[in-house]
């Protein structure tokens, strides 16, 4: 009975370590390679797991690289350092990379104190956490839908009187589009594309957002009643929002899978959000203020929700990863 | 036209009705299983009110 849950502790231990070797070897494609990654705007570097010689190292020849979809355009690669623990090894381009892309490094036989360790193929990319950080911060902030490009103004600026009417219209929105977005998602890689019925696009995707709508509605009026009172008026809202037809056809032209169709509607969910509080908060404050008779209602909301939009140009520079 | 054509146009009305049909299936189940009684007290106070609005 011992021996057993001895074995039986061995194995889940086997378990991780295979796991955990398996991710690790994944990474990057060698042994003796511990890290790969970008650095600055055109850099790469590549962490090695010992010493390695430094005239191997610093002779440019001895490296090539190129995007994963074009192997046919190798990258000009202006030098290469070695640091001073001589395992750091960093390749300046001539020109900046393209860190969206996977980039794909070949080397010659890597020389380690005098050993010949073999040639190695390496995969040089971003972390996907961040490419689906970018995804998510682009349809939040940097391409804001009400800002940038003026979808969904009708809504925007027809529950936007008030703090808590636009926090309700955002919620639901952000879960609508939730639901939408992925049921889009599925719809279009597993149907309308392989049938090649991608012209039927708008069709099928405004059927859906009416469909979620619409389900929305009927599970909610059942299992929470108090919410679907608070909220209930804004359901019907969602369905003339211009943004629920926007970010499905955005997925299917961007080719997205999966998460990123996820982070995309939900930067559009949690962005519409923020604009309609933040103008809420603004509107609020104009109530008790002096405004000339004929800017009152409706001339003025337009008027902050363009300043809005000049502020928000701000964030066009912005990148976390 | 050209028999391709005319496929792919034919196939795009079959797969929307099928699809069409399975969520409104879906629809119906859902609103047949979530079904709430509405409260006839409520239809008779909002009748009884004067409901300008």
């Amino acid at each position: 009975m011992n021996g057993m849950n001895g074995l039986r502790r061995y194995q889940w231990l086997m378990g991780i370590l295979l796991v955990a070797l398996f991710l690790t070897g994944c990474e990057t494609g060698h042994d003796f390679v511990k890290k790969t990654e970008f650095k600055d705007a055109d850099k790469i570097v590549v962490i090695f797991a010992g010493p390695v010689d430094n005239a191997w190292a610093t002779d440019v020849s001895n490296f090539s690289v190129y995007e994963e979809p074009d192997p046919d355009i190798r990258l000009n690669i202006k030098e290469a350092a070695l640091g001073p623990d001589k395992t750091t090894l960093t390749l300046n381009f001539e020109a900046p990379l393209n860190q969206g892309e996977a980039h794909i490094l070949s080397t010659t036989n890597i020389v380690s104190e005098g050993q010949d360790l073999g040639a190695a193929t390496l995969t040089v990319k971003k972390l996907y956490f961040g490419i689906l950080m970018t995804i998510f911060l682009g349809a939040a902030l940097i391409q804001n839908f009400v800002f940038t490009k003026y979808l969904g103004l009708c809504v925007f600026f027809g529950t936007s009187q008030k703090r808590s009417t636009a926090i309700g219209m955002g919620i639901v929105f952000t879960t609508v589009m939730v639901f939408a977005g992925m049921m889009a998602w599925a719809l279009y890689q597993f149907v309308l594309k392989p049938y090649q019925l991608t012209y039927l696009n708008i069709v099928v995707f405004i059927g859906l957002v009416s469909l979620s709508v619409q389900g929305v509605d009927t599970i909610l009026r059942k299992v929470n009643p108090a919410l679907f009172k608070a909220f209930g008026v804004y359901l019907v809202l969602v369905i003339a929002n211009c943004i629920a037809i926007a970010v499905p056809l955005m997925l299917a032209d961007n080719e997205y899978n999966a998460w990123e169709s996820l982070m995309l509607a939900l930067g559009a969910g949690l962005g519409f959000m923020l604009a309609l509080f933040l103008m809420a908060c603004v509107r609020e404050r104009l109530e008790l203020a002096k405004i000339p008779p004929s800017f009152r209602g409706l001339p003025i909301a337009f008027v902050t929700a363009g300043l809005f939009a000049l502020a928000f140009l701000g964030f066009s520079g912005l990148s976390i990863y | 036209m050209d028999p391709v054509l005319i496929k792919i146009a034919l196939g795009g009305v079959a797969t929307l009705a099928c699809i069409g049909l399975f969520f409104g299936i879906g629809l119906a189940m859902a609103a047949h299983k979530f079904h709430v009684e509405p409260d006839p007290k409520v239809e008779e106070v909002l009748h009884t009110l004067a409901g300008a609005q």
